[in-house]
Order: structure tokens, then sequence, then C-alpha cells
């Protein structure tokens, strides 16, 4: 009885967290700041790398057809695979975090883990970028070379919003959720 | 003793720095490629259009010279034209071999250079060559050099310069057909060839209009007419005057109208009466 009340509420706790990012990612805001990778990553550090990769997944697909910006085409698939990492890494950053940990240095390792996410998310769709230059006839690794450089400043912006939102919004969405959950606390 | 897991996590955040710095360095040396071969590829156009210019004015400056040998024998006050006709011929003749090319492309200026030479053969047949015929023949000569000099220094520059140029049909019957900002035309074009490229267009040639040879019958198969001497329908040309903010009717034939960048034209079928 207790296990299915947890699977329940943890369930409840995934539609809840997914609405909400959905929400979130298709409301109207500057490119390339965004709060999906921060909710993926939780959800990875929260249920583990399946579930995290999963939501990731799930949510570009989503956002791939319902996203402000228009349709997203052949970029799609790489926006779910690069949010795919970004649960997986959350899962995988679970399992290797330790026993206790300080609450700075917490925050710092997450500021780190969101700017390489963001750099990750944007190499691999701009790897999708490059294939439409391929499709329309470009030299492979020259398109693979613009769409990056051309992808920079973005990427940029990425990396420090990132930065910012992981490094400040981690610690206390965690230890909620982590409550919510009814789990015990590992920091500080 | 620095633990593992921190240096991983400053490892990480350099590799992050070293690609983001990467990709930026490749887009500034992308952008420097860019422009490095557009400035190249602007001054092979300036120098090609450099070029072209020096070949045009030398070319210009010799007929000029023949026609100023040959206008100072016709200034000359006893000067004996029936003789001198035959140079001017000549002078024709050199005209036509230089700009052939021109003539060939350019219908009005090929209209303009055959009502002349039609003048010429029959000034030529006379016996006697009057001093008022030939300065007549001399002066239509100089006109059209000095419009054919024109017409190909703006083609050397419409190597390097095009127009966009906006231009609607008005039929006069509540049916407007724009073309806007659609038409790119050679630098040194006249409305006539614009009017040409957009629609399909009758007209009449005339030798004794100026400036402008050509008044429009039909546009599109519109035909103008006259109900008797004193009213009609015609097609009227306009530019649209940005200062004055109104539409201004055309001064001259459409043929010696040139365009110009963001010009903005008009073509009205419309009613006149006189008086």
């Amino acid at each position: 009885m207790k296990i299915h009340l947890l699977n329940t509420r943890k369930l409840a706790l995934f539609g809840i967290l997914a609405a909400l990012c959905l929400a979130i990612q298709l409301t109207p805001r500057p490119p390339n700041v965004e709060f999906t990778s921060f909710f993926t990553f939780a959800v990875g550090v929260i249920f583990g790398a399946l579930y995290g990769g999963f939501f990731g997944c799930i949510i570009m697909f989503v956002n791939g057809f319902l996203s402000p910006y228009g349709f997203a085409g052949l970029v799609m698939p790489f926006q779910m695979i690069g949010m795919t990492i970004a649960g997986v890494i959350g899962g995988v950053y679970r399992r290797l975090m330790p026993g206790q940990i300080d609450l700075a240095r917490f925050c710092t390792e997450t500021a780190i883990v969101g700017a390489i996410i963001a750099l990750i998310y944007d190499l691999v769709t701009n790897i999708g970028v490059g294939f439409w230059f391929v499709i329309g006839g470009m030299d492979f690794a020259l398109a693979m070379l613009i769409a990056i450089a051309y992808g920079v400043f973005f990427s940029i912006v990425h990396i420090f919003s990132n930065t910012v939102v992981f490094g400040i919004l981690t610690l206390p969405s965690i230890k909620a959720l982590n409550d919510l959950l009814g789990r015990g606390e590992r920091f500080g | 003793m620095v633990e593992k897991r921190a240096l991983v996590f400053v490892t990480l955040a350099i590799l992050v720095w070293a690609i983001s710095i990467s990709s930026l360095a490749a887009y500034f040396y992308l952008q420097n490629m860019m422009y490095t071969k557009q400035i190249g590829e602007n001054q092979q156009s300036l120098n090609k259009t450099a070029s072209n210019y020096d070949e045009l004015m030398s070319k210009y400056n010799i007929l000029l010279g023949e026609y100023s040998i040959l206008y100072g024998i016709y200034s000359f006050p006893s000067g004996n034209f029936t003789s001198l006709i035959e140079s001017l011929g000549r002078l024709l003749d050199s005209l036509k071999g230089n700009y052939s090319s021109l003539l060939m492309d350019q219908e009005d200026l090929n209209e303009t250079y055959y009502t002349l030479e039609e003048d010429y053969e029959l000034v030529y047949k006379e016996s006697n060559v009057t001093r008022e015929d030939f300065g007549r023949l001399l002066n239509e000569y100089y006109d059209l050099f000095n419009l054919l000099a024109v017409r190909e220094l703006s083609l050397v520059l419409s190597q390097t310069v095009t127009l966009n140029v906006n231009a609607c049909i008005d039929y006069g019957n509540g049916t407007i057909n724009w073309r806007n900002e659609t038409e790119r035309m050679p630098a040194g074009s006249s409305l006539f060839q614009l009017t040409q490229k957009i629609s399909e267009i009758n007209y009449t040639y005339y030798p004794s209009m100026k400036p402008g040879h050509v008044l429009v019958d039909s546009v599109n198969d519109k035909k103008t007419y006259t109900v008797d001497y004193s009213e009609g329908w015609s097609w009227i040309w306009y530019y649209w005057d940005a200062e004055e903010q109104k539409w201004i009717s055309g001064p001259v034939g459409c043929d010696a109208w040139m365009l110009e960048n963001g010009g903005i034209y008009k073509w009205r079928f419309e009613h006149w009466s006189w008086p």
C-alpha cells in the first residue's frame, strides 16, 4: 500500500512537472533562455536517468509542434536527443552525488552541469541545423562548421542563462521535490 | 591535495569555455573569409568597370574627334556641303560600327539611328545639299551619338549597379496592377524598357518628337483611341514625387526618362479633351 501511494505520488509529480515545464517552454521568452533543461535535469536527479531522459524527450516532442517559434521540423529529433541527454545527466549526477555535500559546492557543481548541458544541447541541435545545409547541397564538414559557428551567440546566451538558472534553482527545487516525495535530505 | 571530483568539474568548466571560444573563433574566421571573398569580388567588378570605362571613353573621344573635324568644316562659312555629305556618311557608319550591339539591343535607339540614316539617304540623293539640311543631320547625329554614349556608360555601370523600381498599370476602370520592388533593372534603363519588361506594348515612333520619340499605343491589349480630334483615351505615364508626395505627369517621352533606384512609376489609361 505504501509503495502504491509513493508511485502514485511520483507519477502525479512527474505529470505536474511536465505540465509546468511545457507551460513555461511554450511561453514566449528571449531566445535560448529556457527552463526545460533545468526541469529535465531535476527530474533526472529525482526520478533517475530513464525518467529524466523520457521527460526531456517528450517535452521537446510537444515543443516541436507547439513552440512559439513555429514547427521545429528536421531539428526536432535533435532537440529531443539533446534534452534526453540532459535528463540522463541528471540521473548520472544523482548516482555520483556524495552522501553529504556542501551547499555552495552543490550550487557550483550544478551551475557547471547546467553550462555543460546547454553546450551539449546546442551542439546536438546545431548539428541538426547543419543537416539542413547538407540537404541543401553543402559539403558535410563545412555545413557542420557553419551551423556550429553561426549558432555561437545563441549558445553563449544559453550557457550563461543555464549556468545562472541551474546554480540558483537546483538546490531549492531538489530539496522541495525530495520533501514532496518524503525523501531525506543529503545536503548541508 | 585537490580531490578528483573538483578536478572533474573544473575540467568540465574549462571544456565549456574552450568549446565556446573555439566556436566564436570559427565564427569570426568564417565571417572574415566571407568578407574577404566579397571584397575580392567587388574589387574585381570595379576593375572590370574601370577597364570598360577606359575603353568606352577612348571610343567616345575618337568619334567626338571625327565629329569635331566635320563640324569645324561645316562651321566654316564657304563650305561645300555636297562634298561633305559623304564624310557624314562615314561618320554614321563609324557610329553604327562602334555601337552595333547597343543599337541591336535597344529598340528606340535603333529606330532613331535608322530614321537618321533614311534622312541622310534622302539628303545624299539631292544634287545640291544645303547648309540647313547638312546642319540638321549633323545635329541629329550629335544627339544620337551622345545618347548612345550615355546608354553605353549606363550599361557599364549596370555591371555593378542594378535599380529596384516599383511600377503599376492603371487601366482606368478600377483595375490597377502593381509590380512592387520586383523589377530589377540595369542602371541606365529607360521607362520604355521597364514598360516593355512588365507588359505587352505597341507603340509609335515619332522622329520629330523630342525628347523621347515613343508614344505608347496599347498596354496589354488596351488600345488608345480618339473620339474626334478634341478628345480621346490615351496611356499617360507618371512618376511619384517623394518630396511633394504626389504623382507627376511625365514631362518627356517614356524612352527619354531614365529610371531611378527606388523610383515609382505609373501608366494610366485616361481620358483627355482639348481645349
